[in-house]
């Protein structure tokens, strides 16, 4: 019988820091087993467990895209423990890894839509994830918009990326930061404001939020606003999880669990789950 | 389907023949508390309470078990496979709840048909279980198996379902494999007719030893819609929030997995967790979605008589009262599901 | 009028002089052995209050759990005398205001340890209990049994000499001060008089049984720091497995954070399922912080607690060997 319970070794490939603090890192994992790695399918959305034997496990959603076939990217902040001590990670160390875990965006039903991407702070790694997966077949889809929101403009992870896509004209990027800075030429506010102004028609679209407790909770009300339905409207939760596979029992917010349920889900689920903000 | 009846005084003999094939497990006392305990002869067996102090549960998903050990080699799964287990003696309290909990460590109902997520730990030693059931002749005046269709004489996720008539045990097989043990067993010979007839008379009388349960039908519903009422407050305030209730509970399966080593050596082990602890959905960042007694003590109701069955269409909850027996400040559960009822009515 | 009834006309008048928010109390449990934990907020409750050799529970514990419920509330709360020692400690630790908090005495003969009374009936289920205040009398399906009442009395009954609240605003009926108890010590000596194998093994056997539900903690008056030592991840102090070595040091590291603070009240002894003697550890140190300090918990409401004092004077042997 498949044992879900055991973590998959994988080894650090680089290692980069994504603010000034340090405190926020993306690493990019390799199998160490390569028949593990044929057999590793995922989609944008989804997350993996990640061990550091001796401390424990942290679940972090997936950064790669699965068109990027050669690693998987975690970016990982530092809170806890576990965290901590993936900080201490250098270059071919062997980490445990168990997943993918979870479900993820509608990327079928995304084929022929506009693609609204709402993020905020470092929870933008599943959305990067999602954008490359969607620029990566870019005819697939209408018109990608993308709002990314920070505190301040060391905050934002993929800073290199954010230019280059800053840079396509097939996508609209608005960056925007809570408090005005010097220097600062994107827009400044926080994230449902912005997502107000610049939000494209909800006609064939769909929006993506993700980001913290707090940006979601006051992002999703002005889509509502803005028109779109609720069965367009996809969000992506957090809760404390340890299985990751809905034997545990602690991430549920009331039926469902967040780690197979979920993490994604649309706002018509959300309405009828109780604690889910 | 067949009856059979075993004299006690051969109850050894049936015991020895069954730990042959099997490790048989039956109620035991440890330093003076009642659960279940590998036994090799029936003179073992303790069987002087209705209600195990430990339910059942432990036998298939105990307290600390170790998932995988690890060192510089790499990782090893804990072995899954085991002898195959007999348990003797099973309530049909506990025989329920192992019913209840496959479908959580089975494939999540969510998954149906997906093995990966298959519980290995639970699946191979309770796959290949043989559970033989006890008939409750005297039902306490804490249990309540009654409010959500159970009963004394259930037979519900037993392989063979036993009578204790006197002098003599009344087994009837239930399942294809009590059938095939009780084909492969030689120490009993068939029942009589007015074994038969005493089996169902003393079904009616522990049927009608039962209080009779108030009405539970819609309380799923109910309990949604009572969700953010400051019921809650109420009921929650006596709660000390200690785990007595989710640890003695057969159907409680909620753990933790915790690594245990030094250097490069150790174990991931998993280990009961309670919805009662305040840590139990503490975030690395400090926040708490639970932080509230109410909260917790909302959680542990609602997964019990509203998400289970939401999810599986029944109660997670088999009426064995061992946690109305184990509260310290006698936080009693069916009064809890009385005032639920009581309270959506003055609502209405 | 009988002490209940005294006890009920006070909540109700503590409530309609509006001296108090809320009243803690007892009231009848739904099962024969057990009370079970009341919070009145309105005169026509006060009814339901009782107390008698069922209200084993300390409830100077609401007044430290998590939820603070009554940081800005006037409350009222009904104690044995191992109670308000709690409640004095709470108050000496800065947890619960003086001005706060009305503490009423109710004159104890002691609680009984479910325990004992499983013991009599031989695991038989007690489906109702009399006590005459001499006599305690049990019935069940098929038995009937009577028996003086220190037989089912908790430990820390047997060997209390501060039945009545010490320190009260009110007291239902006429407080005792110390009473004479020759059992005071008897069990600790009995303990201590065994070999140090002897005493490693009966330890060991009563601390295999833990769970690690965490119930004594969470009954516990004293026990209410924010995130407990067994809790902590980060550095993780302690496994929590059932193993004895997890289990032990579990218990130890809680003994010894309630040295100078535990007020002998049995309430953990009575809660665990496990039927642990966590008594015993307990009061051997309270002994040791007597013998030491000559520091009693909780008695002395102008006092400070052994652990949070210094005095030069100290018998310091113990740092020297």
């Amino acid at each position: 019988m498949a044992n879900s319970y055991i973590p998959l070794q994988m080894k650090v490939q680089r290692i980069e820091a994504e603010d000034p603090d340090r405190t926020l890192r993306t690493y990019d994992l390799t199998f160490v087993n390569e028949s593990e790695k044929e057999a590793f399918k995922y989609l944008p959305g989804q997350f993996c467990e990640i061990s550091i034997l001796g401390k424990g496990e942290s679940p972090f959603g997936i950064a790669s895209s699965p068109t990027e076939p050669d690693y998987l990217r975690f970016t990982v902040n530092r809170t806890g423990s576990v965290t901590s001590d993936i900080h201490y990670l250098r270059n071919g160390d062997i980490v445990g890894m168990r997943g993918p875990l979870g479900n993820w965006y509608p990327v079928d039903d995304m084929k022929g839509m506009n693609v609204l991407i709402v993020g905020g702070g470092f929870a933008f790694t599943t959305l990067r994830s999602l954008l490359i997966y969607l620029l990566d077949s870019r005819d697939d889809y209408k018109d990608i918009t993308v709002i990314y929101g920070a505190r301040n403009p060391d905050l934002f992870i993929y800073k290199d990326e954010i230019a280059i896509w800053k840079q396509r004209d097939d996508i609209q990027f608005h960056l925007t930061i809570d408090k005005p800075v010097d220097g600062w030429n994107e827009k400044t506010g926080f994230v449902p404001t912005v997502t107000q102004e610049v939000a494209p028609s909800p006609e064939d679209t769909l929006a993506i939020v993700c980001g913290p407790p707090v940006m979601i909770k006051y992002t999703l009300p002005v889509l509502t606003e803005l028109g779109f339905p609720d069965e367009r409207i996809f969000t992506s939760l957090e809760r404390r999880m340890k299985c990751g596979i809905g034997k545990c029992g602690r991430c549920n917010i009331g039926s469902k669990y967040i780690c197979i349920d979920g993490p994604v889900f649309s706002m018509a689920e959300l309405k009828n789950i109780p604690e889910a903000f | 389907m067949k009856m059979v009846r075993l004299d006690k005084q051969k109850f050894n003999d049936f015991i020895r023949e069954l730990s042959v094939e099997y490790s048989v497990y039956a109620p035991g006392k440890v330093s003076g508390k009642t659960g279940f305990i590998p036994v090799e002869s029936g003179d073992e067996i303790d069987f002087t309470s209705t209600v195990t102090d430990m339910s059942a549960k432990s036998i298939f998903f105990p307290h600390s078990e170790v998932l995988f050990e690890y060192d510089e080699d790499g990782i090893r799964a804990a072995q899954t496979s085991h002898r195959p287990i007999a348990v003797w003696g099973m309530r049909s309290c506990d025989a329920r709840s192992l019913v209840m909990l496959d479908r959580v460590f089975g494939s999540a109902v969510q998954m149906p048909e997906d093995e990966k997520f298959q519980d290995p730990y639970w699946k191979e030693k309770y796959n290949t279980s043989l559970i033989f059931g006890c008939a409750c002749n005297e039902p306490l005046s804490t249990c309540f198996c009654n409010w959500f269709g159970g009963g004394p004489y259930n037979n519900d996720g037993m392989d063979v379902s036993v009578v204790d008539a006197g002098d003599v045990y009344l087994m009837e097989p239930v399942s294809e494999k009590g059938t095939d043990i009780i084909g492969k067993l030689s120490c009993y010979k068939d029942a009589a007719e007015e074994d038969k007839a005493l089996a169902a008379k003393l079904a009616s009388d522990a049927d009608s030893m039962m209080i009779a349960p108030p009405d539970t039908d819609g309380l799923g519903e109910r309990l949604t819609a009572l969700f953010d009422e400051a019921v809650w407050e109420e009921i929650s305030a006596k709660c000390v929030n200690c785990g007595a209730c989710t640890f003695s509970c057969p159907t409680c399966h909620c753990f933790d997995m915790q690594d245990e080593g030094k250097g490069s050596r150790g174990k991931r082990v998993r280990i009961w967790d309670s919805c009662m602890f305040p840590i139990f959905t503490m975030e690395a960042s400090g926040h708490n979605p639970r932080a509230l007694s109410s909260a917790r003590v909302r959680q542990r109701v609602m997964h019990k008589y509203s998400y289970y069955p939401e999810n599986y269409g029944e109660t997670l909850c088999t009426g064995c009262g061992r946690c109305v027996m184990v509260c310290p400040v006698n936080l009693d559960i069916r009064e809890v599901l009385k005032r639920i009822n009581v309270y959506n009515e003055q609502e209405k | 009028m009988s002490m209940v009834n005294n006890l009920r006309k006070t909540i109700k008048e503590l409530l309609a002089e509006k001296k108090i928010d809320l009243f803690i109390v007892w009231e009848k449990g739904s099962l024969p052995l057990s009370a079970t934990p009341l919070f009145i907020t309105s005169e026509d409750e006060a009814d339901r209050a009782v107390f008698d050799i069922t209200c084993g529970n300390n409830l100077s514990v609401y007044f430290t759990k998590d939820r603070k419920q009554f940081s800005d509330k006037k409350v009222g709360i009904a104690v044995k005398g191992c109670d308000a020692r709690s409640v004095v400690l709470n108050i000496l630790e800065k947890q619960i205001d003086r001005r706060n908090v009305v503490i009423t005495g109710v004159p104890c003969h002691g609680v009984l340890d479910k325990k004992k009374v499983l013991d009599k009936t031989d695991g038989r289920e007690v489906l109702e209990m009399i006590d005459d205040g001499d006599t305690v009398t049990l019935k069940g399906k098929g038995y009937e049994l009577s028996f003086d009442r220190s037989e089912i009395l908790s430990s820390s009954c047997l060997a209390c000499i501060y039945p009545d609240a010490q320190e009260c605003d009110i007291f239902i009926g006429d407080a005792r001060a110390e009473i004479p108890n020759e059992n005071r010590l008897k069990e600790i000596k009995e303990f201590e008089a065994l070999s140090s194998s002897e005493r490693w093994a009966n330890t060991r056997a009563e601390y295999e049984k833990c769970i690690r539900c965490y119930a004594c903690r969470n009954v516990c008056p004293s026990c209410y720091c924010n995130v407990c030592f067994v809790d902590q991840n980060d550095p993780g102090w302690i496994g929590n497995t059932c193993e004895f070595t997890d289990s032990m040091i579990f218990h130890i590291i809680r003994n010894l954070h309630v040295a100078g603070r535990c007020v002998e009240c049995g309430a953990c002894e009575r809660a665990c399922p496990m039927d642990i003697n966590l008594l015993q550890l307990n009061r051997k140190v309270a002994m040791e912080v007597k013998d030491r300090f000559g520091d009693i918990a909780g008695l002395d409401i102008n006092g400070k607690p052994a652990m949070a004092d210094f005095r030069e004077d100290e018998k310091q042997d113990f740092i020297m060997g």
